[in-house]
């Protein structure tokens, strides 16, 4: 008998349970399954794990099938367009998206006019730049100096995307300090994180553009090693690095990351003192048209899921910073980062 | 040897579905390895590290593995690395010796495979130092050694080197990426189209259009009749499998496993090239290769010990350089992130057992892509029994869902699959060579990128010459490969004169 009433306790539990987790589907104005494209093509950089993680706890919110899909920014925009009015599709990406249409490359719309704008997820604070370990750089500052006394410096950078707009921070820099002088700074047009390295590996490049995640390990190599690397300036503010394990990662501790970031490592951005820095952060993003009520739902969902607070320590456990922003207040901030890079862009162009 | 404790059933069972699984991948026209890693992925968010690489390895080996079927039995390439394998295979097929040419494409891909899967475990960390020696000027040049096979597999030399040139202005349609470190303008098309191929073609819709489609549409017009296609080709009206297929082939197994390891070694070469430069390499430099794009096993075994030779050698500068070494291996590296690993030069010494669990199942997986291949090749072989009738709609059937597929739903690769059907039906009545063209095609976009950032980061043409001794060398290989080609060329000429 006991025995029984534990298995009825046990079962209207796990019912209750389970109607508990479906609660947001039964007056769901969109069910099934949802297709997330992602801005770009690899499933092992930072934007498929970002969304992989996100993906996994509103399938269980919702209840439905979510599938993340790496199909690059422009095939993502298209889809999103042609595909994403009932909700069904929907697009994750960081920075990039309007980063590509303010460097001008082709098929990267003007996303706050065309899409509606999602809500914020995280932040990668890894962005990070680099040089080799025996290079004479040993500061932001020594490049701006170098750049500013004449001296030719390549940065390697994926032209139009997150990582070219450190590069025209630095450029900014050198002009505010030097003008004219930006000239020396030179854009080395590479793609993918093997060939940044690769332009290093041969001297072809002073400085690249990297990640923590990616090029802590070459930073722990001897010095006479060809591939050895230095961090030289993460992008990330201060106070957002703050917010990392204290071990940070590999041999990197969060206090040695701390001394590549604002204010011990700064990049200015105007003659009013402010500094340059860059969170890459990561969000959603909808079909112009579609229901407002199915915003509201996952805005609602993600909500929820963020007060729910597992999902924060997976972010960590990776490596990434949890950063939610419902639909609304995330284009709004969007806006408003957007505006301040266009800002550099027309400062270096003027 | 403490990690052998972590073997358990799970881990054995996840390598033999992951092996049967890929080939079947493989097999189908239009899917590929990677393909069967990216849907797969997903599905070892919930299992540890070590379960999910070796479900993924066990894909991996599989997936290229099974592309010899179709590349054999159909003359459709399952994967574009088994291009070369139809060359031979088909032809053995053909012959009635189908089932002889798929168990020496199973074995040479099975010595391809442990060949590699050797020099990974031994040298990983020491070959990753020789693989940044390449810059992209010595992989233009591999990739420019690897078009010269375009010169020696023509019937002649003019037409086909024109093929190769379409096939190479075709493969920079669209957009010059800014991912791969492009300035994102859009060539070759007129504005209206830019929508449909803002991309480009894609490979595989193409690939599978020219030989499948293409070769269908050349039935179609000859007529269907009801007749089995085993009456044509008998599989054991030819010679049977014996290991003697493999004499006075040791030199070309392991030259075409080697070759295999070292283009797998080097990010952004693509497999294609493994097994065209090892299929190459055997045509010019064995001592009778008369046969060679007739029926030789010579040629089935330099392809398929090629492409296996591939998996160990992509997976020397992901786990040294944290740079995956070709396109399937780039997903693979989702399986680490999605843990929360970071691979890079230390990876190895830092993850002792993982590694050795890498390698293990690595070793687990060729040895059951092994058994499972080749005892079931009577059985798979019957494919060609099918009438054509049957068989016709359910190839097109399965490339149209591959083509449709391999860019997550885009309509426009299955038009591409047709067009260039069609395209390989009209050329081939018109003399196109279709063997340079699709070479050319495969090869064109990295040649283009390789060329124009050698250019971009040196800004002299010289450099190509002066850069360092391995160009050199691949200049002397070069000269070779293209003297064999015209001296073959003429040898031809004046035996039918």
């Amino acid at each position: 008998m006991k025995s029984l009433k534990a298995g009825l306790y046990i079962a209207l539990g796990t019912a209750f349970a389970l109607s508990a987790s479906t609660a947001m589907a039964s007056d769901a104005p969109i069910s099934g399954n949802l297709r997330i494209v992602i801005g770009s093509n690899s499933t092992g950089g930072d934007t498929y794990q970002n969304a992989a993680i996100i993906a996994a706890h509103l399938g269980e919110k919702l209840d439905m099938n979510v599938r993340v899909d790496a199909v690059g920014a422009v095939a993502g925009f298209r889809a999103l367009k042609q595909q994403g009015k009932t909700g069904a599709t929907i697009m994750f990406n960081h920075d990039q998206s309007y980063l590509g249409n303010l460097y001008g490359v082709k098929g990267y719309d003007d996303i706050f006019a065309e899409y509606k704008i999602g809500p914020t997820i995280s932040i990668n604070p890894g962005n990070a730049y680099l040089v080799p370990k025996d290079s004479p750089y040993k500061t932001v500052d020594d490049i701006i100096e170098a750049a500013g006394k004449g001296e030719r410096v390549r940065v390697s950078v994926e032209r139009g995307s997150a990582s070219n707009i450190g590069f025209s921070a630095l450029e900014n820099a050198v002009k505010m300090k030097y003008p004219g002088a930006e000239k020396n700074l030179a854009l080395i047009n590479t793609g993918s994180q093997s060939d940044k390295n690769q332009a290093l590996f041969d001297g072809q490049a002073d400085v690249i553009h990297g990640s923590i995640q990616g090029n802590e390990q070459f930073t722990r190599l001897p010095a006479d090693d060809q591939k050895a690397m230095r961090f030289i300036w993460i992008t990330a503010k201060g106070e957002t690095i703050e917010q990392m394990p204290e071990e940070g990662l590999g041999e990197t501790t969060r206090d040695m990351m701390l001394q590549w970031t604002d204010p011990v490592t700064s990049v200015p951005q105007s003659a009013d003192g402010d500094l340059f820095n860059f969170d890459k952060m990561f969000y959603f993003m909808y079909n112009k048209d579609i229901d407002p009520k199915i915003v509201a739902y996952f805005d609602e969902a993600m909500t929820e899921i963020f007060e729910e607070g597992k999902i924060q320590s997976d972010f960590k456990r990776s490596f990434f910073i949890p950063s939610f922003r419902a639909s609304p207040e995330a284009e709004k901030f969007l806006v408003n980062k957007k505006d301040d890079y266009a800002e550099i862009l027309s400062a270096i162009q003027k | 040897m403490e990690f052998l404790a972590l073997v358990d059933i799970s881990y054995l069972l996840l390598i033999f579905f992951g092996v049967a699984l890929g080939i079947v991948f493989g097999a189908i026209p239009g899917m590929t390895a990677t393909m069967a890693l990216a849907v797969c992925l997903p599905l070892t968010y919930s299992f540890d590290l070590n379960h999910s690489l070796a479900f993924l390895l066990a894909l991996y080996v599989g997936g290229i593995s099974g592309g010899l079927v179709p590349a054999i039995l159909l003359n459709i390439p399952g994967t574009p690395s088994s291009i070369c394998t139809t060359f031979d295979g088909y032809p053995m097929a053909r012959n009635g010796e189908g089932e002889r040419a798929l168990k020496i494409g199973v074995v040479s891909s099975l010595f391809g495979g442990l060949f590699s899967l050797a020099i990974l475990y031994l040298f990983a960390p020491l070959l990753s130092d020789i693989a940044i020696k390449f810059s992209y000027i010595e992989k233009f040049l591999i990739i420019f050694f690897a078009l010269t096979v375009i010169a020696s597999l023509c019937q002649s030399m003019l037409v086909g080197i024109f093929s190769g040139v379409l096939g190479i202005l075709l493969s920079l349609v669209g957009v010059y990426d800014t991912v791969k470190g492009g300035n994102g303008d859009i060539r070759l098309i007129t504005p209206a189209l830019e929508d449909m191929l803002y991309s480009g073609f894609s490979l595989l819709p193409v690939l599978i259009g020219l030989f499948g489609v293409g070769a269908i549409l050349a039935d179609a017009e000859q007529g269907v009749k009801e007749e089995t296609e085993g009456a044509k080709l008998d599989l054991l009206s030819g010679r049977k499998f014996d290991l003697s297929a493999f004499r006075g082939s040791a030199v070309n197994l392991v030259r075409s496993s080697f070759i295999g390891t070292f283009v797998g070694m080097l990010p952004g070469v693509g497999g294609s090239a493994a097994s065209v430069l090892a299929y190459t390499q055997e045509k010019n430099f064995s001592r009778d290769s008369s046969m060679m794009g007739k029926g030789a096993p010579q040629g089935v075994i330099a392809s398929e010990s090629a492409n296996n030779g591939l998996t160990g050698g992509a997976l020397i500068p992901l786990l040294s350089l944290g740079i995956p070494g070709d396109s399937t291996t780039a997903i693979l590296i989702g399986a680490f992130t999605l843990q929360g690993v970071q691979v890079g030069p230390l990876f190895i010494g830092e993850n002792v057992e993982t590694w050795n669990m890498m390698v293990l199942s690595m070793f687990i997986a060729n040895i059951v892509m092994f058994v499972v291949m080749f005892f079931a090749i009577k059985y798979i072989a019957k494919v060609v029994t099918v009438p054509k009738y049957l068989l016709y709609p359910i190839i097109i059937m399965m490339c149209v869902s591959g083509a449709y597929a391999i860019n997550y739903g885009i309509m426009f690769d299955v038009w591409s699959l047709l067009l260039f059907g069609l395209f390989g039906y009209i050329g081939g009545k018109l003399g196109l060579e279709i063997t340079p063209f699709i070479i050319g095609f495969i090869l064109g976009s990295s040649a283009e990128i390789y060329f124009v950032k050698s250019l971009e980061s040196f800004g002299t043409m010289t450099i190509f010459f002066t850069k360092s001794p391995i160009a050199l060398f691949l200049w002397l290989l070069i000269g070779m490969s293209v003297a064999f080609s015209i001296y073959s060329n003429k040898r031809s000429k004046s035996k039918t004169a």
